[in-house]
């Protein structure tokens, strides 16, 4: 059964059975992904991927359910379901199936370079990884994850009120796992690099990032607990903020669990403070044309100098306060139900370089790695403390690493403690991405 | 779920670029997740989860195919393209199917699918309800019902053929309190390998009510010190320290590459005397449980450390060949997405001889951790981190005022070597575990113990 004879029978069989809006996502993948060990490949992957959401009205009330499988008893299991669910839920009317917006705007997601290189390029390219990362030092012992993966996303929306949407996108990525060992110190790093554009990727420069990244942190010492002023690197400052990037979710200030309730237009963070969402970046990992209720999308300053402009709304929680939605409706997969989420969201940079950020510090602590941002960081009150990696900063130089340390403080405190921003805009492997922040002060613990 | 001759097809054409060893998954599970917030059920979803994964290993080498495309050209398709990976001379010819057959080690009362959803909204409308009611302070409680049918089929060119169907049953309640401008929060999350009767027998009231306490206690509690501290965990959760500090380093994912602190050191001593580590799949209905691994292995009973000597680690078919040893029904994986490799159950102290009161009035200045949040582990460092949810500073041998925000890091060993006291109050806690083979449902558990110093990391100073 082909997808398009699976939806018109959903379809037809949904609204003879009283359903009155309809709508089916469907997401395709295509995954390749291959892990090198001592030069011999060890993790391969290939696969097809996808499924279906169904979401429908019937008495009034939004209905969800989806499938893996496209076969004929999975129409009456996702219109039972859908059904059944809405019985128990508590709905305000407020979901909508979307009519569509008067314009889309074209995304350029998709490579078809990228598409044509073959797996045998891609697994020499990742083999040739490995050989110079250990081909780095003598004290680089192994890589226990160096893996190379393409995935090819399409997205596809359609429903009775007349809406067909599709967007498509593709990716590389690259993650190389140094550990480094001398005497009885051990430490790892982790390098990633995602592109569309193979032909640039070069093997030796993403190996010498792992292997200076991890050989650096040798030779840890200790420093007095205390309070010191922080410089988050870029990668560190993107994902504290993208633990933190719930709480712009109108869903999150509605239901009372965000620290940005009745928070817009006042001043949330410090004057030089910038933050956006853009859906249409070509090498994000969040690009988007068209929200998850199929609104099209488009590019939103959430805090402009440092007051809240705007939260991200979908159609229910724009109604509910009384706006309009930003296209920002939702959902993780088409596993999932509308809820609200960024796409590309990011810390707007400055032109200050990094190099220049650090030279300012008289002293302090530069950090490169933040680690449990799942349990040490509570995203209802603002305070964190977390494990985190780094070095010793003393008149603008760094000057040794120190032992495994915690930091802690709140980040709601953070934001109004920002002293400077670099240029250093990234992405780590992540939708959210920041440049190098350079922060008052936080409370250290040194192990 | 599958054809025997179609599965036979499948795994003849995955071996037929000259692997050793072929495997196909077949998973189709069913699941419901609903959300109920400010009173009211706001999210409700099921679903069918279906795939194919294919396993090919030739040596050291292993491929791994998935697709949710069952057709018999698309299994074909997704064979193929794993064979295409390999390449040897030895054409490896299929070992006839003995299928296989097992009584459950944890039996289904109420299947998921039989119950009327109405019945689970109402379990989920009591839960908010108590902890709503809990006091005044609480703002605001989120609950999320989770229920799923997972059924497995499993077979390999050995001839194994095996089915399984597990059931799964979670709770998980947070509650938010409000003073002026701070917020806290509390948590409980109970779940098992269980169908429906698992939310009925359940004592709602104490779960809800403590998810909500621990909101409401944490409004007044002072913010931790930081520092090095005597630390006593109590039970239950608490052993996620050493599910990150231990647990994690013994898999063999990290130990058959040499990057685990633990590789080599198998009949040396790594721990006290009084510490006894054990992974234990066949505890009956416990979260963590299973019948059989995702390899088609039967769960079974591993102890890890015994009496502080390493004895075991936990092993998956491709890294037994890599390691030369068994498999110790460790493989396992979130979804036919994955390919399997060892990953944890329910693992545990054992309980040791000293009462909680016992630990707290030996312990003259001090943190104590009711419960904890979630935690992380490097294995090749076994640098660990993880967060407290509630804590209590301990002076003279008595519990003083509540503590927030700490964090404890440390190095996985030697914490372990500095477990001085092990209670006698075993308890068990669910979780879900992230992992090279995506996220698992395990149990953490210990009796309340004692470690004589961890470096504290909280937001006030020494």
């Amino acid at each position: 059964m082909t997808i398009q004879e699976f939806q018109l029978k959903l379809f037809s069989v949904a609204e003879s059975s009283g359903f009155t809006d309809v709508e089916m996502y469907y997401e395709k993948k295509e995954v390749f992904g291959c892990q090198v060990y001592k030069g011999e490949i060890d993790q391969y992957e290939i696969a097809e991927d996808g499924g279906v959401s169904f979401r429908g009205i019937i008495n009034g009330k939004m209905g969800y359910a989806y499938s893996e499988k496209i076969d004929d008893a999975s129409i009456p299991f996702l219109l039972d379901n859908a059904k059944e669910n809405t019985q128990i839920m508590y709905d305000e009317h407020n979901e909508e199936i979307f009519s569509g917006s008067s314009h889309y705007e074209q995304g350029n997601f998709f490579s078809r370079s990228l598409n044509e290189v073959t797996i045998p390029e891609k697994i020499q390219f990742i083999k040739d990884v490995e050989r110079e990362l250990l081909a780095q030092d003598p004290r680089i012992v192994a890589s226990e994850y160096c893996g190379i993966r393409t995935e090819t996303v399409s997205r596809n929306l359609l429903n009775n009120k007349g809406l067909s949407l599709t967007d498509q996108m593709n990716f590389l990525y690259v993650i190389v796992e140094a550990i480094v060992k001398d005497g009885e110190e051990t430490k790892t790093s982790f390098e990633f690099k995602v592109t569309k554009d193979f032909q640039r990727l070069n093997a030796k420069e993403i190996a010498k990032k792992a292997a200076d990244e991890a050989l650096s942190q040798l030779r840890s010492r200790n420093i007095t607990s205390k309070e010191y002023p922080i410089l988050l690197r870029n990668d560190a400052a993107a994902n504290l903020l993208a633990t933190y990037s719930t709480n712009f979710s109108a869903e999150n200030t509605q239901a009372g669990i965000s620290f940005l309730k009745d928070k817009l237009g006042k001043q949330i963070a410090g004057q030089k403070i910038t933050i956006v969402d853009d859906p249409f970046l070509e090498d994000g990992l969040a690009s988007r044309t068209f929200d998850s209720e199929g609104v099209a999308t488009k590019k939103l300053t959430l805090v402009e100098s440092g007051v809240l402009q705007s939260l991200l709304h979908n159609q229910k929680t724009a109604k509910k306060d009384q706006t309009e939605t930003t296209g920002h409706a939702h959902k993780d997969s088409y596993k999932s139900v509308v809820k609200v989420g960024p796409s590309n969201l990011y810390l707007e940079p400055s032109t200050t370089p990094f190099e220049a950020v650090l030279a300012s510090m008289d002293e302090g602590i530069l950090i490169t790695k933040l680690q449990g941002l799942h349990s040490g960081a509570n995203t209802v009150s603002g305070d964190f403390s977390l494990a985190a990696n780094g070095f010793y900063v003393k008149d603008g130089k760094v000057q040794y690493p120190v032992n495994q340390m915690t930091i802690a403080g709140n980040f709601y405190q953070l934001l109004k403690n920002v002293e400077e921003i670099g240029s250093d805009l990234t992405f780590p492997l992540s939708p959210v991405g920041s440049p190098s922040v350079l922060v008052k002060s936080l409370a250290v613990t040194v192990e | 779920m599958l054809s025997k001759s179609l599965i036979e097809d499948v795994l003849t054409a995955a071996l037929s670029t000259g692997g050793d060893f072929s495997e196909i998954f077949v998973e189709d599970r069913f699941t419901n997740n609903f959300t109920l917030q400010s009173g009211k059920i706001e999210n409700c979803l099921s679903g069918r989860d279906f795939g194919i994964g294919i396993r090919v290993f030739k040596g050291l080498q292993s491929v791994y195919a998935y697709t949710t495309d069952h057709s018999k050209e698309g299994l074909l398709k997704a064979a193929k393209n794993a064979a295409q990976a390999i390449s040897g001379n030895t054409i490896n010819q299929l070992t006839p199917f003995a299928r296989e057959s097992f009584d459950t080690i944890h039996p289904i009362q109420l299947m998921p699918n039989e119950v009327d959803k109405s019945r689970k909204a109402s379990i989920m409308k009591n839960a908010y309800e108590t902890a709503k009611n809990y006091h005044s302070s609480i703002s605001q409680v989120t609950v999320r019902y989770m229920d799923e049918e997972q059924n497995v089929l499993i077979a390999n060119s050995e001839g194994k053929l095996i089915e399984d169907k597990r059931v799964r049953s979670r709770l998980a309640i947070q509650a938010v309190a409000v003073r002026d401008n701070q917020m806290e929060t509390g948590f409980y999350g109970p779940g098992a390998h269980q169908g429906f009767e698992f939310f009925e027998n359940l004592n709602l009231d104490h779960y809800a009510n403590e998810a909500a306490r621990i909101a409401v206690t944490m409004l007044d509690a002072s913010p931790c010190p930081s520092g090095k501290f005597p630390v006593i965990i109590d039970n239950e959760f608490g052993g996620v320290i050493f599910h990150e500090a231990c647990g994690h380093g013994l898999e063999a994912t990290a130990v058959a590459k040499d990057s685990s602190v633990f590789t080599n050191r198998l009949g040396e001593k790594v721990a006290p005397e009084i510490v006894t580590y054990i992974d234990d799949g066949t505890i009956q209905n416990e979260w963590g449980s299973i019948n059989i691994d995702d390899e088609g292995e039967k769960a079974r009973k591993n102890v890890l450390i015994e009496n502080g000597i390493l004895k075991g680690y936990l092993i998956d078919k491709f890294n037994s060949r890599r390691m030369g040893m068994e498999s110790t029904g460790s493989g396992r994986r979130q979804s036919f997405r994955f390919a399997p490799t060892s990953r944890m159950t329910n693992t545990y102290i054992a309980p040791g001889k000293s009462t909680p009161e016992e630990i707290i009035a030996n312990t003259e200045h001090g943190i104590y951790t009711k419960y904890m949040g979630g935690g992380q582990v490097n294995p090749a460092t076994g640098d660990y981190n993880f967060a407290v949810m509630e804590a209590y500073e301990v002076n003279n041998g008595k519990l003083g005022k509540p503590l927030k925000g700490a964090t404890l890091i440390g190095n996985g060993p030697k914490t372990l070597q500095l477990v001085d006291m092990v209670g006698n109050n075993l308890g068990h806690g669910a979780g879900m575990c992230g992992a090279q083979s995506g996220s698992i449902p395990v149990n953490v558990g210990q009796p309340m113990i004692r470690v004589s110093e961890i470096t504290v990391g909280g937001t006030k100073g020494e």
